[in-house]
């Protein structure tokens, strides 16, 4: 699939070249990006990753030039389809959808494409040939967490697992534990808790708790969340065990930095992708489509592991800093092409 | 004395026999339970849910109802973040003016009320889903995190005070060495002056006066309308301290609408009408409700069991909890003693 994304640049460029002293020149119609509409229609937006989510779309939408037009249906899927047949009303020439439920997206994306729309969803499987997934890699962040966790500590430990079936990216990040527990017999799960009560953090923290001192040989939690692994660090420290117990998880906030920073932190590393990284790519997917490039049927952001050392090392202390000094986390090369205007960073 | 009938001993002493049996079932299956350690955590994670629920045991005894403490706290949660890391101002700042905003909301929540009118449950609604909107105003939707980055793109130069963190986070040593949380201390005490206000003192028993018949406490003479502010103050600066303590525990300012904080502490303060059949609501009550879902999802959580079935179970408690109040006990009507 790069080598189809890399063969699309690739011809992109050889269209290009007769203009090469122009490489620069976006092709239609985004060489008069004033007149291309774009809208986002969001199906969750509370939390500091759809922030910075909206943060990366609306940077690249700028430095495209392009019009942006966020909707923002607030977790009411009967709304966010609404939303996009407003979208069509309203004439944009590309839509980016973000979440949502397959079972209602799935017509009201469809009913884009018949319109000539072209249009890119996000973590939501719209089940539509016409349009490309872009997706962070959960599989691969849970991977990474767990060689580290692996790194550290061996195969063989008594593990606490946090986890709330039914959310998709979580559903996904356990099929990665579970494998890694199949081909590590020395790993031995006791305790598996969690809950999406709000906030999050606190209630975690009270499950954790219980666990602990139900199971004081615990010495390994895999929290493949980040306010899962907040929630298990106040529990951590509140029995005191900081010392004996090793946090791995998912996802990065500058409020994470701080937290895996503090001295004698159990919060060894996290794996994660820059959620404003993940908006860019977005929206550059789909400026390849209206280019009428073929951007692939998959766009993967692939993720970085950030471990405690690596921060303390490089005295990384938000999310700008770590950007800055993790190249690798402040921009993903995907969906690029050679005219493609970048947001300045 | 008469002797007391089987059913007068269920309604009074069932809840509590249920909860002794609870304890015990526990710490047979988990002989961890049963220590001082797991004690103290237990009243920990109702510590914030038990102030809450105090607070609306205050607006229930006048016969009304309070829907904005959720809100109310994880506002106050905004608020000390706020103050701290982006005004770079200390714990007193922080605390005071945390109080300040959940005694200004529960004195707009009272004069809505009393003064304009507006049903307690539509004007409490109306404050939630505004104080969740304002609480993410100032920070576009972020949360607040010491070195966060401000619009202008510096980074926040605050950071949470080490006394405010302490109010969330410092042990005091009881029996075993660093063993009670202050959030604990802060549960038992305002349960404890709470308790006082509404049973030993007059203003106690006419707030009850009010909730059984605001007519005829009016013509008795009584400022209902005053206390009724009172009632809806006491609950916004219950749910503010519910917010510092949030705060102090996570270390940072969580967008979040408390919604699960609202949902909790109300029952609570249901189940607690149980306790002792008292029927009415009751700040022993409220406390022991609280602590009742504590052990229920604590005990729960350590055997393993996933977080619907402690929905399932806590819904299950509150309806048992509901039947001894209006069935067994023969009474009916909040209020009613």
């Amino acid at each position: 699939m790069i080598s189809r994304r890399t063969f699309a640049a690739l011809v992109g460029s050889v269209a290009l070249l007769p203009g090469l002293g122009l490489a620069q020149t976006a092709p239609a119609p985004l060489d008069n990006p004033g007149q291309v509409d774009i809208a986002l229609v969001r199906y969750l937006s509370t939390g500091d990753f759809f922030q910075a989510y909206l943060s990366g779309v609306e940077k690249q939408a700028a430095a495209l030039g392009v019009n942006l037009q966020v909707f923002d249906s607030r977790q009411d899927a009967a709304l966010q389809a609404d939303m996009v047949d407003q979208a069509i009303a309203l004439g944009v020439d590309g839509i980016i959808i973000q979440h949502g439920l397959t079972e209602s997206m799935k017509e009201a994306a469809q009913r884009a494409v018949d319109a000539g729309i072209k249009v890119v969803a996000f973590d939501v499987n719209v089940e539509n040939p016409a349009i490309p997934q872009v997706e962070q890699s959960d599989r691969d962040l849970a991977r990474l967490a767990l060689e580290a966790a692996v790194a550290d500590n061996g195969t063989e430990w008594v593990a606490g697992y946090v986890y709330v079936p039914g959310i998709a990216p979580l559903d996904r990040r356990d099929e990665t534990w579970k494998a890694v527990k199949a081909a590590n017999p020395g790993i031995q799960e006791v305790a598996m808790f969690g809950t999406l009560d709000n906030p999050i953090a606190n209630s975690v923290a009270n499950q954790a708790r219980s666990v602990l001192s139900a199971n004081p040989n615990i010495q390994v939690m895999f929290a493949p969340y980040d306010e899962f692994a907040k929630g298990v660090k106040i529990a951590v420290d509140e029995a005191g065990m900081s010392g004996q117990v090793s946090i791995y998880s998912a996802d990065v906030s500058t409020a994470d930095i701080q937290l895996m920073r503090e001295p004698g932190s159990a919060w060894k590393a996290t794996a994660a992708t820059n959620p404003a990284v993940v908006g860019e790519v977005s929206v550059r997917t789909l400026a390849l489509l209206l280019a009428g490039e073929d951007p692939g049927a998959q766009v993967i952001v692939p993720p970085t592991l950030i471990t405690q050392a690596m921060l303390n090392e490089l005295d990384i202390n938000n999310m700008e800093e770590l950007g800055a000094k993790l190249p690798a986390f402040a921009h993903a090369d995907v969906a690029m092409a050679p005219w493609m205007t970048l947001p300045p960073r | 004395m008469k002797t007391l009938s089987l059913t007068d001993l269920a309604i009074r002493y069932g809840f509590l026999l249920l909860m002794a049996g609870l304890i015990v079932i526990f710490s047979i299956a988990k002989p961890a339970f049963l220590s001082p350690q797991s004690a103290v955590f237990i009243l920990q994670s109702v510590a914030i849910t038990g102030i809450l629920a105090l607070g609306v045991t205050a607006t229930l005894v006048v016969d009304g109802f309070d829907l904005s403490i959720g809100a109310v706290a994880t506002s106050a949660m905004m608020l000390s973040a706020y103050v701290m890391v982006i005004w770079d101002m200390g714990a007193v700042a922080a605390v005071v003016m945390c109080l300040g905003m959940g005694a200004l909301v529960g004195l707009v929540n009272g004069l809505l009320i009393v003064k304009m009118r507006v049903p307690d449950l539509l004007a409490t609604l109306g404050m939630m889903f505004l104080l969740v909107g304002l609480q993410r105003i100032p920070t576009q939707g972020n949360s607040i995190s010491t070195g966060m980055v401000l619009a202008d793109g510096s980074a926040a130069t605050g950071s949470f005070a080490p006394s405010f963190l302490m109010l969330g986070r410092h042990r005091i040593d009881f029996i075993l060495p660093d063993l009670v949380p202050l959030s604990v201390v802060f549960l038992i005490v305002i349960a404890v002056l709470v308790w006082a206000f509404l049973e030993l003192t007059r203003h106690g028993r006419v707030m009850y006066a009010i909730g059984s018949n605001a007519q005829a406490a009016a013509l008795a003479g009584i400022n209902v309308a005053g206390y009724r502010v009172l009632a809806y103050v006491i609950s916004g600066v219950m749910a503010s301290i519910g917010g510092i303590l949030l705060a102090a525990r996570l270390g940072r300012g969580d967008v979040a609408s408390g919604n699960n904080l609202l949902l909790d502490s109300v029952a609570a303060a249901l189940i607690g009408f149980a306790v002792l059949g008292a029927a009415k609501p009751n700040a022993f009550g409220t406390a022991i409700g609280a602590l009742f879902v504590g052990i229920l999802l604590q005990g729960l959580t350590m055997l393993n069991a996933p977080y619907y079935t402690q929905d399932f179970i806590k819904g299950a408690v509150l309806v048992v909890a509901l039947v001894f109040t209006f069935a067994l006990s023969g009474r009916v009507g909040r209020g009613r003693g």
